[in-house]
């Protein structure tokens, strides 16, 4: 075991013992567990953030729909017509809006490069002002300032079937060669991706909103599945550290399947009456 | 650039750790502001940015209009109905609404009569009980949009009420009013426009469907067959399905999942049709006709595919989902992740 491991392991019981002492005094009572779930995730992921800084090599899985970012955004300009991109109709307090304002980001990049004109239509204006300023930051990053405008990304409405007939006339009447779904959707979804399959553009989708993934695997070419949606940023940037986090995430999720066969285990016994430990008590 | 950076983020980061750990500090101001004020800071900051959005838009529709771009037409109509709601939300309210009181000796017959009318009331012993009810001033139940409307219904009731009123409903719950002109513009121009958005899905959904349904791999096959299973399960002729159709339907399923694998068609023939007649065969034998087994039930296979093949599924992604939002909210939340304030 590495010095490393012993630190931060002695880090979380520190914190732990600490937190235990200030119960009912600093810290609340009752919520011991939770407490050093949030710990142990958090030390966990920040672990491997650490390790990938110091120049560890992350190993990430090939993921389609983000490798063909580049290839859509290309497939509109040799078509001479405009990129589409949706972030959802959630606010900034959603993090999947945040995850579909980073990939703009890299999509902006590209359009930049390929000097491919960009359409982001949007449902409310603080994710406006926050795209304004990421599209304005990728087009300065890749040397053409002069191809951004503010009204690039624009704001249509806030209610949900407004923004979702606004987004599809765009679609009807400039018929965009790529268009991109990146963020928190609801019933809109199938409508705008439905439609987009009819003018034929080619669509990535991504979102963490679970009854709308099945819509977006029907309609749309590429879609970023759950966690992969999350892993985009990371993977499109390729900073160590972003690659840490994913890493440190999968770990976390390997503690969750084993904290969940543990305590099917322990249940059963103690459901067979062969231990007298109620672990779902304890959780 | 210190002020549209690091600010920026030292209050992600600081509003971000309050956020996690103050749920778990014994302190009443601590958790009020991460269960309330901050919320409410949003809400508010959210409420203020929404007029960058609507300028956004007018300015947008009024370009299009100025330069006569492609479909110019439809942007006057936006711009109308923008002109329209800020009209009737801040400048007119049109939620007038009549109080009396003082009925004279003898009229209150006839004063609930003309309120009935007036309400489309059938019953104008209704009125009169609440007009007897009502202790100081009786407020009429409907709302006039034009002073005008209001004016010549009060006319109707002078002669036989001393003392009417017309007042009109706050400016700001004029909007959620019943009958006044906001609240007639969005019941009769946003909500069906929306219903037929919403109404489109269907097709949609049609559409989808069809393609999601096609057989091209096992995949879409194992969906085809579990789609049609729930479709089947959960309307009522479902139960209705024989055991025999079903076995013949399990067959046929298992011959469509085994197609891929399976070269010569004969082969293939002989699984599918040797199954359905040992299932009829043994069915027949043991009783089913009687007491069929619940497997072959179909609003019973439509149960279990939800309770266990579906439910794992989509728990599996569930945690995925939910693991992949801590990771990006912890990168945020220490500083790592700064894309969202431009990079």
């Amino acid at each position: 075991m590495n010095n490393k491991v012993i630190m931060w392991s002695m880090l979380f019981l520190i914190l732990l013992g600490l937190y235990i002492l200030g119960e009912g005094i600093i810290f609340v009572e009752g919520i011991r567990v939770k407490f050093a779930a949030i710990l142990l995730v958090s030390i966990t992921i920040y672990y491997y953030i650490d390790r990938a800084r110091s120049g560890e090599e992350i190993y990430l899985r090939t993921i389609p729909g983000l490798k063909a970012l580049e290839e859509a955004v290309g497939r509109a300009t040799e078509m001479g017509k405009s990129v589409l991109f949706v972030p959802g109709i959630s606010d900034l307090d959603q993090v999947e809006t945040i995850t579909g304002l980073n990939i703009l980001g890299h999509v902006a990049e590209h359009t930049a490069k390929y000097e491919a004109s960009l359409n982001v239509p949007v449902s409310k204006s603080i994710v406006m002002e926050a795209g304004r300023d990421i599209c304005k930051e990728s087009y300065l990053k890749s040397g053409r300032p002069d191809l951004y405008s503010d009204d690039m990304v624009h704001y249509i409405s806030d209610e949900q079937f407004a923004y979702a007939a606004g987004v599809n006339g765009i679609m009807e009447r400039e018929k965009p060669a790529a268009c991109f779904y990146l963020g928190k959707f609801y019933a809109e979804s199938l409508i705008l991706a439905e439609t987009g399959n009819s003018i034929g553009a080619i669509q990535i989708a991504g979102t963490g909103s679970m009854a709308q993934i099945p819509f977006f695997v029907t309609a749309c070419d590429y879609t970023l599945i759950g966690e992969e949606f999350f892993t985009a940023s990371a993977y499109l940037s390729k900073k160590p550290e972003l690659l840490g986090s994913i890493k440190g995430q999968d770990i976390v999720k390997l503690m969750v399947m084993a904290t969940m066969i543990l305590t099917v285990v322990l249940n059963g016994l103690f459901q067979a009456g062969w231990i007298s430990f109620d672990i779902l008590s304890y959780l | 650039m210190f002020f549209k950076r690091q600010i920026p983020l030292l209050i992600v980061i600081g509003v971000g750790l309050l956020t996690l750990f103050g749920r778990f500090i014994n302190n009443e101001a601590v958790r009020g502001f991460v269960s309330n004020d901050a919320t409410q800071w949003f809400d508010i900051i959210a409420s203020f940015a929404i007029f960058l959005g609507a300028l956004n838009m007018l300015k947008l529709q009024l370009i299009k209009i100025i330069k006569k771009q492609k479909n110019w037409q439809y942007s006057i109509l936006a711009v109308g109905g923008f002109a329209f709601a800020i009209f009737a939300g801040f400048f007119y309210r049109g939620a007038n609404y009549i109080t009396i009181s003082d009925i004279q000796e003898g009229e209150l017959t006839s004063v609930s009569g003309i309120i009935a009318e007036e309400l489309n009331e059938s019953n104008p012993f209704n009125i009169e009980t609440k007009l007897l009810d009502s202790k100081d001033a009786y407020e009429i139940d409907k709302i006039f949009m034009t002073e005008g409307n209001a004016k010549i219904f009060m006319e109707k009731l002078t002669p036989y009420v001393d003392t009417i009123t017309l007042n009109s409903k706050p400016w700001g719950a004029h909007v959620q009013t019943k009958g006044s002109l906001f609240y007639w513009m969005f019941i009769n121009t946003i909500t069906p426009l929306g219903a037929t958005m919403f109404a489109l899905l269907a097709f949609f959904v049609a559409s989808a469907s069809y393609r999601a349904f096609r057989i091209r791999n096992f995949e879409a096959t194992l969906l085809l067959v579990a789609g049609i299973i729930l479709m089947l399960g959960r309307v009522p002729i479902g139960n209705l399905i024989p055991w025999w159709v079903v076995s013949i339907m399990v067959m046929f399923g298992i011959g469509a999942i085994a197609a891929p694998f399976i070269k010569k068609r004969k082969v293939l023939l002989g699984i599918v049709g040797g199954g359905i007649i040992i299932f009829i065969i043994a069915g027949t034998l043991m009783g089913w006709n009687q007491t069929p087994p619940a497997f072959l039930s179909i609003p019973i296979i439509q149960d279990w595919i939800f309770a266990f093949p579906a439910m794992a599924g989509s728990r599996a992604l569930m945690i995925g989902i939910a693991l992949g939002i801590v990771a990006t909210s912890f990168r945020i939340i220490i500083g790592l992740d700064k894309s969202v304030l431009g990079g």
